[in-house]
């Protein structure tokens, strides 16, 4: 369990590596903090939730993602929730020895790798932004989401429930939010936001979400 | 109880109240025993029934996870999620169809993740769209539990729902499947018991949907379950109750099998109560003849224990009875029991011997005489109306003796010396009588001796020989009695029919005989003042006395010394109108027995006073007149006399009474109140008779009599017996010396005259002078006595 953890927690620091180096070759204008803290209803702070903050600007700025994977070990996949931008491969190793049949009925993106053991050859490659549902056919009780994001800013929240960005450039955004344990097929929960020279601030609600 | 069964046997009040308490106590044990097994019958039944709501739940339970591993199957397809997650409602269409044939399945529907029914396939178009209206408001329910029963269109679906995942839920994926025949009768096989599925719908008539119950009872349970809804329908619970069913009583379980807006379905379990009560009615019977049996056998038992008991108890009865009856010999029985019935039995017997012994007493006592050791009146009595009732002999004789002078022998030697005189009596009659005659003694001096086989001359020939053991006199220590008794012989049949009469007739002659001294005397009617010829004689002397019958003879007294007429003795006739002049001895005597005595006494009375101035005039000084026993018993006697005194105005001291010497010692006390009354009066009182009697001088001493009168058997005899002389002269003397005068009757001669004029005798009378004379004739003596004595003087 400490390694898939560890594994996890490195692939995280690569995702925001990834985007937090493209940004300042982009920027035009100063970039500014933000600082957006997740909450349930009661206030509660909610970690792991995806947050990402749309709009033209950002639109223009995206760039796929390289070397992402979802893996599947221990009929499982290693990854539950990956975030990809636009445009991004994904490949699906299989760690398992049985095999799998990894498919996706989203409408963003519909596939199916059958039965295969090892790396398949072909990624997938996510071109619109929304989020697919990963299921295995053989193995009905994996699954795992893929969110296709616009924008070069996006993020998790911490275990504190906050996610801060240093370098977004000031402007209007709608800022997102989406969570796996919020209900099958809902959409992610999105509030405008200003970025002003000074940076912002935002406090996302959640519905309950599944444990 | 106690009181009704007082009238009751022992033996019945021993028994029938414990025979009733068992009964009782078995009656009631049997109706608690048949109230417990109704209850415990009952009480299992409801729990088969719920045993069974727990079958059919399972049964149902069981279905649908069979029915669910096919929806799930359905629901696992690749090809369907793929279908359902692009949305392609033709391939999810046909998917459904193919997997509801593939199943069974009644219907098979698709719904999204919001429960809204997509699509509906396997099924005709009412139910398809029947079944979208209930599947979109039973699907939150399905999706809770998995299955549910409802009713599509008329017909009642077991639902199915299961999620559809493409991995996350994508849809739901339901089937139903008609409920059909199978769980009621897997219920019913396994259970035994029955199940009614009803529908209940608020806008169709409630109807059976299922049963294994016959068609009628269905009905039945349909009826009961609209009537009672509110017990039957509680929400998701069941209820309990009982009902007839074609007659028989039921348990029914309602179970609440689907419920919602458009209305119920329900389960009715119903149980036969009979059924169940049934095993325990064979055992019921078994106890209730076993109860019969005991309450026999108890009852013959303690029946034959009471009759042991009450068995000594009713011969001890029957021994009471005997007694009762007087039968002392046999022994009473069960006297060597031990307890109380032995007790009682010896008691009994105790007392039978005592009573026996009395009885023997008391029979001694009634028909004995204990100091002659003779049989008594009673006994003799008995002897004779037997005699007389047997009629064994052609004739038998009776003859009773009175002894003379018994009472004096008591009052001079002492009641001791008289009981000897009585046992010498018996002794004597003892050594006359033959074999088979019977003595008895019937009062103080009075015996009597049955003959049977006797006639008049063997009956005298007794009385003879009687008198003759009678003539040696007794010896009593120093005293010598003679022995003389008055006889009286009565036979059978000549002297009296029955017995009675015959005894009464014996006392008749035995008083006459007693009277005439005459030893012996057989009876004859003209004794008996009873007998028919003297009641005649009776009416006659009344009418003799009414109609001046009676005559007044007078025979004069003369004074011996001189010869002059001193007085004179009235004495009565009767001249009967056509009998003649009857004498004295044919009607006197008679009247004495009657009592008539007395009107004659006082007729004479009245005769003489009327006449004494007349007499006093012929120079007759005083009138002696006869007084008889019962005359002198009479209290009212002076009185009487004083009121004809008074009438005739005559004078008392100018009459003289003359009393016999017997009339005075029948009953000397009374004799002597009169006697003194009437010297009180003035009567001159003269002791008839003198001589018969056995009055003592020294008697006479104290009675107020001025003379006594000599009778005339002494004065008769004088001439020839010496010793008759010697008593007329002693007599003379003693009657003297106690300053009496002495009159002497039956003068016949001159000779005796004479005698008595030597001897001191005041007064004579007799035939010499005269015999009793008319007044006529005696006033024509009197003229001439007169005449001759002047001459003589």
């Amino acid at each position: 369990v400490s390694q898939h953890a560890l594994l996890l927690r490195r692939r995280d620091l690569l995702a925001a590596g990834a985007g937090a180096s493209l940004l300042p070759s982009l920027a035009t204008a100063a970039p500014s903090p933000i600082d957006v803290r997740i909450t349930d209803a009661a206030g509660k702070p909610i970690s792991g939730a995806v947050v990402f903050l749309d709009s033209p600007q950002a639109r223009e700025q995206v760039r796929p993602l390289a070397g992402i994977e979802v893996a599947q070990a221990e009929r499982r996949f290693v990854r539950p929730v990956s975030v990809v931008t636009v445009g991004t491969a994904v490949t699906f190793p299989n760690l398992d020895t049985v095999r799998h049949h990894v498919y996706s009925f989203s409408p963003i993106k519909r596939f199916e790798i059958k039965l295969y053991v090892g790396t398949p050859a072909e990624p997938v490659v996510f071109e619109q932004p929304g989020i697919a549902v990963l299921g295995c056919n053989i193995h009905d009780q994996m699954a795992a989401w893929i969110v296709v994001v616009a924008t070069p800013w996006f993020g998790r929240s911490d275990d504190a429930g906050r996610w801060t960005a240093a370098d977004v450039p000031p402007g209007r955004y709608t800022l997102r939010a989406w969570h796996a344990g919020m209900a099958v097929g809902a959409a992610p929960i999105e509030q405008a936001l200003t970025v002003e020279a000074a940076g912002a601030r935002a406090v996302v609600t959640m519905p309950s979400l599944k444990s | 109880m106690i009181k009704l069964l007082a009238g009751w046997r022992l033996s019945t009040r021993m028994v029938v109240p414990s025979l009733l308490l068992l009964l009782a106590l078995q009656v009631i044990g049997l109706a608690v025993i048949r109230g417990g097994v109704d209850a415990n019958a009952r009480k299992q039944l409801a729990e088969r029934l719920a045993v069974s709501e727990r079958i059919w739940t399972r049964l149902l339970e069981q279905r649908a996870v069979k029915l669910g591993q096919g929806a799930a199957l359905l629901a696992a397809d690749y090809g369907l999620r793929s279908a359902v997650g692009s949305g392609d409602e033709e391939t999810i269409h046909s998917a459904l169809d193919n997997h509801g044939a593939r199943i069974d399945a009644g219907l098979t529907a698709l719904l999204d993740t919001q429960f809204a029914v997509r699509t509906v396939a396997h099924g005709d178009e009412p139910s398809l769209r029947a079944a979208t209206s209930v599947l979109g408001t039973l699907a939150p329910q399905l999706a809770k539990q998995g299955s549910a029963v409802a009713m599509v269109g008329d017909r009642p679906y077991q639902f199915v729902m299961v999620p559809v995942r493409a991995p996350l839920l994508i849809g739901w994926v339901a089937m139903g499947f008609d409920l059909g025949r199978g769980p009621i009768d897997d219920l019913h096989a396994v259970s035994g018991l029955h199940g009614v599925l009803v529908a209940l719908a608020n806008d169709a008539p409630a109807r059976v949907l299922q049963t294994s119950l016959a068609a009628p009872l269905a009905a039945d349970v349909l009826a009961r379950a609209q009537n009672a809804p509110p017990a039957l329908a509680k929400d998701g619970d069941a209820a309990l109750a009982e009902t007839s069913l074609g007659g028989a009583p039921y348990l029914l379980r309602s179970v609440a099998v689907s419920q919602n807006a458009q209305g119920h379905v329900q389960l009715l379990l119903a149980g036969s109560i009979d059924e169940a009560v049934s095993p325990y009615r064979a055992l019921q019977w078994t106890l209730a003849l076993l109860t019969l049996l005991g309450v026999a056998l108890f009852g013959i038992g303690s029946a034959w224990t009471a009759g042991h008991v009450t068995r000594p108890l009713r011969a001890l009865v029957q021994a009471s009875m005997r007694l009762g009856r007087g039968e002392y010999d046999a022994p009473i029985a069960h006297t060597a029991e031990r307890g109380e019935v032995g007790d009682l039995a010896r008691a009994f017997d105790h007392m039978r011997l005592n009573i026996a012994t009395q009885q023997q007493e008391i029979r001694q006592l009634a028909y004995w005489d204990r100091l002659t050791g003779l049989p008594n009146r009673v006994q003799f009595r008995d002897a004779v109306l037997a005699a007389v009732q047997a009629g064994e002999s052609a004739n038998l004789a009776v003859i009773m003796l009175d002894l003379d002078r018994f009472k004096h022998v008591n009052d001079v030697l002492g009641y001791a010396s008289g009981d000897r005189l009585l046992q010498g009596v018996a002794e004597r009659l003892r050594s006359v009588v033959r074999d088979g005659d019977t003595i008895a003694r019937l009062s103080g001096d009075e015996f009597a001796l049955l003959l049977p086989q006797a006639d008049a001359a063997l009956a005298r020939d007794v009385a003879v020989r009687i008198t003759a053991a009678f003539e040696r006199p007794l010896q009593l220590d120093d005293h010598t009695i003679d022995l003389s008794a008055g006889l009286g012989i009565a036979l059978w049949p000549a002297h009296g029919p029955d017995g009675d009469t015959l005894l009464s007739r014996a006392e008749v002659a035995m008083y006459a005989a007693k009277r005439r001294t005459a030893g012996a005397q057989m009876y004859d009617a003209s004794l008996d003042s009873a007998s028919a010829q003297n009641l005649s004689l009776l009416t006659e002397l009344r009418t003799a006395v009414e109609e001046n019958q009676l005559r007044l003879f007078l025979q004069p007294k003369v004074d011996v010394a001189s010869g002059a007429l001193c007085g004179a003795e009235a004495l009565v006739r009767w001249q009967h109108p056509t009998r003649g002049l009857v004498p004295p001895m044919e009607f006197i005597p008679f009247a004495e027995q009657t009592g008539f005595i007395r009107q004659l006494t006082l007729w004479m009375f009245a005769e003489v006073a009327r006449r004494q101035s007349a007499l006093a005039a012929m120079g007759v000084a005083r009138v002696a007149i006869n007084l008889s026993t019962r005359d002198l018993l009479d209290t009212e006697l002076p009185d009487k006399l004083d009121a004809l005194l008074l009438r005739h105005g005559a004078t008392a001291s100018r009459l003289c009474l003359e009393i016999t010497e017997s009339a005075i010692m029948d009953d000397p006390e009374r004799a002597e109140a009169t006697l003194q009354r009437l010297a009180e009066r003035g009567f001159k009182l003269s002791i008839d008779d003198f001589g018969t009697g056995y009055s003592s001088l020294a008697y006479l001493k104290r009675l107020p009599v001025h003379e006594l009168k000599i009778d005339k058997s002494f004065v008769m005899a004088m001439e020839r017996d010496a010793s008759d002389a010697k008593i007329v002269r002693s007599t003379i003397d003693l009657a003297h010396a106690l300053g009496l005068t002495v009159v002497a009757e039956g003068v016949e001669n001159a000779s005796i005259l004479t005698q008595l004029q030597t001897l001191g005798c005041d007064d004579a009378q007799g035939y010499h002078f005269a015999k009793p004379l008319a007044f006529d004739a005696f006033g024509a003596w009197v003229a001439k006595h007169a005449e001759r004595h002047a001459v003589t003087a």
